[in-house]
């Protein structure tokens, strides 16, 4: 046990999620290089909190650029996400800064709200009324092509096809599809906000080693 | 821009546009709108949409556009905010399905109360919402998803109800003055072309209009003048008897003493009545121009068989009025002869656009144009304010000279058969009957008239804003609806066109596409919608041709600014049909109209591209993420010559010019 604490470890790996670090000052830059493991390199190697090394952290915010590249051209060969959503990235700047994921939320919010109430409609015995299911479906196609989900649109395109029709089973399994593109539309947007973010913490720990 | 120095008004910084939510309302009260250097910015937009997620995104769009953005999800609580502050607003932006109230009441109690100019929105772009919209009496109908571009047009709006109202209550010697004022309302540093367009343009108009109001001996000028009257607020219950007042003296027997009498209503003067009926008649050209184009090509010879026709439409005849609302430029022609066979004064009109004579490619279609104008003009004496309405859209089209000839014989097209519905002239029979003739010598030509037009519009690849502008302007002054609703009754009428048979929609379809075209400056997209509505085969045919109307309808207001847009919005419209399958995109897009769209338009060839990848794999979204970083205009270069024969082969060796590395370049900051 007195061996671990005397030593300090070689490698420390910070289980937490990255915290945002200040830079680093010279001191404890100095500090922390006494007991750097890449001091062999012959080099100042600059260690953030976690004890890597920068250069590596800069590492991964090139890596996590690539992902989030990968994933939005990704979105955007399969047609799940349209030239709306550039817009609507290029709507997002300094006075407002997390636009994007500001409004995907609320559209999130307000989408199972709606799938919600036209799960519950059409499940109804007494199912009838097809304009009140209608309108539900406007707003969810409103909102839907506004965010930039194009597939999301055109499912409800065809939904409300077959509720013009009074097809209910064509709107069943429409809400069936609508239900899955909507998830998976989720999944896929939470995982760019979080890569994102990532972005900006690697951006900030990145910092010092700029200067 | 040297106007700018013209502006005396001092202004107030309107350059800081705030959100207020409804709880806040500290910059209405402030916001005293004065016209000033940086209008539009500043303009005060309220907007009522119950869902958030929209509301939010046209909030931050409206920030972008620097106008004054007030959010309101419930329509009730915008009601009482408009009633509260009465002055406070220029321009409201609705949702039509809202949860308490409809947006249609909304919209009528603006009007009433108000008179605010309101413009709807909605995920629906049926005709029949958007009919609806207007016979509520919408400013402009807008699609959802709602882009930027077409925010920044609303303000033309607020402009063209104000010039409305000012050129209702003063007259000739008023006039003058309030016309300044307009110049300097348009005088705007956000639009500069427009500005150049429609303030030069505002020039020949004073002086047509005045020169008019005195040829014609206008019945304005018997009123006592200067003093401004009261608006007269046309309600619902105002207009049903109108209308019964109308159909009883049938449409084209409507005179607005009669109308008047039949009406008897107290404090409604006669002026009121013309003015009103004026739009009235616009407003059944466009929904009238949904009728069969087709249908219309009688075997009309002369004045007194359309006087006949005329005649015997009674109240209403909708197709006829539509048949003579339908054809614009290639009549004209005939309008033209006409014209030579009348005094020279009225070609006046005419030699104010020497330079659009002159430079224009097509040189006879658009001196038929121009004469086209003249003749309207000159045939317009019993209603005033249809003259002044007239000269407000041949305003922008003189400055479109630039390259837009085509923009001026569709410009024509559409106002003036509208004044020539109104006219129960001979004139305007004759003018109807020319029409028809026309559109029959038209029809071997079609071709090569729309491969014209196109070509005309491609003189334009490069000049990006003025196109946009021009088209802003160009609208304002067209109608005062806008050219949404242009949108969509061409739109419409292209649904009919599948009902007709093959043979009547070739021409209709060339001429709906022209008008399109014109109507958007990208020819490319009209070409999906009468290829969508041609097919009756397809099942869902009008469901694609709704959709891609909708687009169009989008596009309609799109500029060049970003000529990045141009293969985002042809992507969006074109993936409408996709879950209908691809294969009838793939017939669709076969179609020789849309062929020719595609070989002579240079300028947008290239979005039609991306469109026709669209229609056969997802794959192309890719390429859309590529042209929106790239120089769109290498693309051009390249392909230039690419034609639509086949358009599978277009879409997928196009899609493999592009490097892998570009997917990245795309999202590099």
């Amino acid at each position: 046990m007195s061996k671990v604490k005397q030593q300090k470890p070689l490698c420390v790996w910070n289980p937490k999620p990255l915290k945002r670090v200040k830079p680093t000052n010279k001191k404890r830059l100095r500090e922390r290089e006494k007991t750097n493991p890449f001091s062999f390199l012959g080099q100042l190697i600059p260690l953030a909190k976690t004890g890597l090394p920068l250069w590596m952290l800069g590492l991964a915010a090139d890596r996590l650029r690539a992902d989030m590249n990968r994933l939005l051209s990704f979105l955007f060969h399969q047609g799940i996400l349209d030239e709306q959503f550039l817009q609507l990235q290029q709507l997002q700047d300094e006075t407002s800064p997390n636009f994007v994921s500001e409004v995907v939320n609320i559209y999130f919010h307000e989408s199972e709200k709606l799938l919600r109430n036209l799960r519950s409609l059409l499940m109804d015995r007494e199912f009838s009324d097809y304009n009140k299911m209608g309108i539900h479906l406007n707003q969810f196609m409103g909102s839907s092509s506004s965010i930039g989900a194009k597939r999301i649109r055109n499912v409800c395109l065809a939904f409300r096809a077959a509720s013009d029709q009074n097809n209910r089973a064509g709107c069943l399994s429409a809400l069936e599809v609508l239900e899955h593109e909507y998830c998976f539309l989720k999944n896929k947007l939470h995982e760019l906000f979080q890569i994102q973010q990532q972005r900006v913490l690697a951006a900030g720990v990145r910092y010092p080693m700029q200067h | 821009m040297a106007t700018m120095h013209r502006v005396v008004q001092s202004s107030v910084s309107t350059s800081d546009a705030t959100t207020t939510s409804y709880d806040g309302l500290t910059s209405c009260k402030a916001a005293d709108i004065v016209i000033s250097d940086q209008f539009p910015a500043g303009l005060r937009v309220l907007v009522v949409d119950d869902d958030i997620t929209c509301l939010k995104i046209l909030e931050q769009m409206l920030h972008r556009c620097r106008y004054h953005v007030t959010t309101c999800p419930q329509a009730k609580v915008a009601l009482n905010l408009l009633r509260e502050r009465k002055g406070c607003f220029d321009v409201i932006l609705s949702d039509v399905y809202m949860p308490d109230m409809d947006g249609y009441k909304l919209l009528e109690h603006v009007g009433l109360e108000m008179d605010l100019p309101v413009i709807m929105m909605s995920a629906d772009g049926s005709t029949r919402a958007v009919m609806k919209g207007i016979r509520h009496g919408a400013c402009d109908y807008l699609i959802k998803p709602i882009r930027e571009e077409e925010l920044k047009n609303i303000w033309q709006h607020v402009v063209r109800k104000k010039w409305n109202e000012n050129k209702e209550l003063e007259h000739s010697g008023s006039l003058d003055d309030t016309d300044q004022h307009k110049q300097r309302h348009d005088d705007a540093e956000y639009a500069s072309s427009v500005n150049d367009a429609t303030e030069t343009s505002l020039k020949p108009l004073k002086k047509r209009s005045n020169s008019k109001e005195e040829d014609d001996g206008e019945i304005d000028n018997d009123d006592p003048s200067t003093s401004k009257k009261p608006r007269v607020v046309w309600s619902v219950e105002l207009h049903q008897q109108f209308v019964s007042a109308v159909n009883q003296l049938g449409i084209d027997k409507a005179v607005p003493k009669r109308i008047l009498e039949l009406m008897n209503v107290p404090g409604l003067t006669r002026e009121n009545v013309a003015s009103h009926l004026q739009k009235f008649r616009l407003y059944l050209k466009r929904i009238s121009g949904v009728a069969q184009q087709g249908g219309i090509a009688n075997p009309l010879c002369g004045p007194v068989e359309a006087n006949v026709k005329i005649g015997s439409l009674g109240s209403f005849n909708i197709q006829a009025l539509a048949a003579s609302g339908q054809i614009p430029p290639q009549t004209l022609a005939a309008v033209h002869a006409e014209l030579l066979g009348r005094s020279a004064g009225n070609l006046v009109v005419a030699t104010d656009q020497p330079a659009l004579l002159q430079a224009t490619p097509q040189g006879p279609k658009c001196i038929q144009v121009d004469q086209g104008v003249a003749f309207v003009q000159h045939s317009v004496k019993s209603e005033s304010s249809s003259s002044k309405h007239f000269s407000q859209s041949f305003a922008p089209v003189e400055d479109v000279a630039s390259g837009f000839r085509s923009w001026p014989s569709n410009n024509i097209g559409t106002a003036g058969p509208s004044n020539s519905g109104g006219l129960s002239s001979q004139n305007g029979n004759m003018l109807i009957d020319l029409l028809q003739q026309q559109q029959q010598l038209q029809k071997p030509q079609q071709r090569s008239t729309v491969s014209e037009l196109r070509r005309s519009i491609n003189v334009q690849p490069s000049c990006h804003v003025v196109p946009s502008q021009s088209s802003a302007s160009f609208r304002a002054g067209n109608s005062p609806v806008s050219v949404t609703q242009n949108g969509s009754y061409s739109r419409t009428a292209v649904i009919d066109y599948s009902l007709l048979s093959s043979q009547s929609n070739c021409p209709s379809l060339n001429i709906g596409q022209v008008s399109d075209v014109n109507l958007q400056t990208t020819g490319v997209l009209s070409g999906y919608i009468p290829p969508a509505s041609v097919s009756p085969s397809v099942s869902s045919c009008s469901v694609n041709a709704d959709n891609c109307a909708s687009q169009q309808v989008q596009t309609s207001s799109m500029t060049f600014k970003a000529s990045r847009h141009l293969p985002g919005f042809v992507h969006s419209t074109s993936n409408i049909p996709d879950p209908y399958g691809s294969t009838k995109s793939g017939d669709l897009l076969n179609q020789e109209p849309f062929n020719n769209l595609g070989y002579i338009n240079k300028g947008t060839c290239l979005p039609a591209k991306f469109a026709v990848d669209e229609f056969q794999s997802h794959l192309s979204s890719s390429s859309h993420g590529k042209v929106f970083s790239e120089n769109i205009g290498t693309r051009v270069k390249q392909e230039p010559s690419m034609e639509f024969g086949d358009n599978a082969k277009v879409g997928i060796p196009m899609l493999q010019q592009f490097p892998p590395n570009d997917l990245m370049s795309v999202f590099t900051e």
